[in-house]
């Protein structure tokens, strides 16, 4: 068998056209200073409502998305991932990406604001270049959406103060948080953001974050918050490298410590073998 | 190898002009070359290493003999259906450096102030920050697979804007590979890349990338040329690795996902998985 490529397997891959325009100069006296490291608060978890408990954030569900999130934390309790789809090291996607489980780093350049946060290696492109949103030909869905966004003068400065961003094309399986609230398998998806400073502490980030989902009975407004890390240090959160899941056809399982498969689930039946050949081992036995 | 000059007199003479301009911590594009856009690989083939020799053996790397041993190991496994040094990839572990500048996927060049950033479509390469604000080695910076990059930008030929970017990689986390075919790494995470990067003089489409790898597991340093060309329509992908991966790591082993989802061997005779763990939950 020939050597395998999985980064070359993007049957999936999300694509975005960006048109080459020439480069805009970079005042950057016109742009706040979001340098440095931003992080989400000490004691908050994977969850997007930041102010309410994890599993407990009222999100505005319709009845059908309500009960498959039911179902979602009663498999949890039993083992299992319910929709959070992320076990298998997919990306977060957006809004999730939002959550800032690890550091995020925000480059702005006139044509484009870049966020990239450690974890997956999530880069979010937000073009800021006054283009409107491309005409999806059926290859334009990714998990990060395609975004752009208006940097505005609130205040009348001369300064930009806040970005308002809105993201198009996500791509399914998504979910909100770790807990598994699910976005509308229709991935119709609209997420809305005004990115701003806290004008008093500048080290204090807010995503004030809109999303519009067919699984939703009305625009779900959560606002994030980071704290800034001035002297930052970067790593690198390798989700793959110490993943302890497996998927294998429709059931998942687990990786145990001594390198051997094991159930995820109490009396889960293991994974169909018939295409090994084991009269050898049969016969070494 | 490009722009090099074999000439003392010449050498000494751009030695001269190669001069940091002063560093200035605002950001004065014009100072900087154009490199925007994306930036894929010119030469096509199977991904290597080399791209002016052949896949495999044929990049002759100067390998110490134990390490070339270790990589005719993973030519062995590939020829019988193994990952070889591959599995690693397979797995979704990032590439790390070099290869992530390897330019099989497209990647993009930011500068600030203070660092270039290189940005990788696939989502296994880490974005790379190279820092050009002047600082030293950090002495407690945990090893990553893109390293810790340090970098200068040079004015060559003294015209006030800069041209070259001159990068010292170090503290890279192992085990790593070059490419595809499993060329080793040492496994004392020693290895240092130093890159320069520069345009193309006659067509500011192609961009070079002379990387010099010094590592424990090589006789000697080794220098390759990348060469990259600029994207007239510039499509960035999100390439997560996971998606539709369908290899299956469990221990030491791999093994494939056949296409209805069921779990496949790899090589010929290759033993199943350990089940003695469904055993025990169905007693």
């Amino acid at each position: 068998m020939l050597l395998k490529f999985p980064i070359v397997l993007t049957a999936s891959a999300a694509v975005a056209v960006v048109a080459l325009t020439c480069a805009q100069a970079h005042d950057e006296s016109k742009y706040p200073d979001w340098g440095g490291q931003w992080r989400r608060p000490a004691g908050i978890n994977n969850q997007w409502d930041p102010t309410k408990p994890w599993g407990q954030e009222g999100a505005p569900l319709i009845p059908e998305y309500q009960a498959i999130y039911e179902a979602n934390l009663k498999d949890q309790l039993e083992g299992g991932q319910g929709t959070d789809p992320t076990y298998t090291c997919i990306p977060d996607g957006m809004p999730r990406a939002m959550n800032v489980i690890f550091p995020m780093e925000i480059v702005i350049l006139p044509e484009t604001t870049y966020i990239m946060i450690e974890y997956f290696s999530m880069l979010r492109r937000i073009y800021t270049d006054g283009r409107d949103f491309p005409v999806d030909d059926g290859t334009l869905a990714s998990f990060i959406g395609y975004s752009i966004g208006k940097w505005v003068d609130t205040d009348g400065d001369g300064r930009y103060d806040e970005l308002l961003v809105e993201t198009r094309f996500m791509k399914n399986p998504r979910s909100f948080d770790a807990s598994g609230i699910p976005l509308h398998e229709d991935a119709e998806t609209i997420v809305k953001e005004r990115i701003y400073q806290n004008k008093d502490k500048p080290d204090v980030l807010y995503d004030e974050v809109t999303t519009i989902d067919h699984a939703l009975t009305r625009p779900w407004t959560v606002t994030k918050n980071y704290n800034r890390e001035r002297n930052p240090r970067w790593f690198e959160l390798v989700c793959a490298e110490n993943n302890e899941y497996i998927k294998i056809g429709e059931e998942t399982y687990m990786r145990s410590p001594d390198g051997r498969l094991k159930p995820s689930k109490k009396g889960q039946k293991p994974p169909d073998l018939s295409l090994f050949d084991t009269r050898n081992d049969a016969a070494k036995k | 190898m490009l722009y090099r000059s074999s000439s003392v007199a010449i050498a000494l003479a751009m030695a001269l002009l190669l001069t940091p301009l002063p560093g200035a911590q605002a950001h004065d594009e014009s100072k900087f070359p154009d490199w925007s856009g994306q930036w894929r690989r010119v030469e096509g083939g199977a991904p290597r290493y080399d791209h002016s020799k052949p896949y495999g053996r044929g990049q002759e790397p100067p390998l110490t003999r134990e390490y070339r041993l270790i990589h005719e190991a993973s030519l062995a496994d590939q020829a019988d259906g193994g990952q070889g040094l591959y599995r690693t990839s397979a797995r979704c572990i990032p590439m790390g450096m070099p290869w992530q500048m390897y330019g099989l996927f497209p990647i993009e060049f930011v500068f600030t102030a203070n660092t270039t950033l290189v940005l990788s479509e696939i989502m296994t390469s880490q974005p790379r920050r190279i820092y050009t604000d002047g600082r030293d080695w950090p002495e407690d910076q945990e090893p990553l697979f893109t390293g810790y990059s340090i970098g200068k930008w040079i004015d060559q030929d003294g015209d006030g804007k800069y041209d070259v970017l001159e990068i010292e990689t170090r503290n890279m986390k192992v085990p790593r590979i070059y490419d595809q075919s499993g060329i080793p790494f040492h496994e004392d995470g020693q290895g240092i890349i130093k890159e320069r990067i520069y345009l193309d003089k006659a067509d500011p489409n192609i961009l070079h990338n002379e990387m010099t790898t010094t590592d424990n597991a090589l006789t000697r340093p080794w220098t390759v040329t990348r060469n990259y060309r600029r994207e007239k329509k510039v499509i960035w992908t999100e390439n997560n690795c996971v998606e539709g991966n369908d290899n299956i790591a469990i221990g030491k082993e791999d093994y494939l996902l056949s296409p209805d989802g069921y779990l496949m061997p790899v090589k010929k005779g290759q033993s199943p998985p350990d089940l003695r763990y469904f055993n025990q939950v169905q007693k």
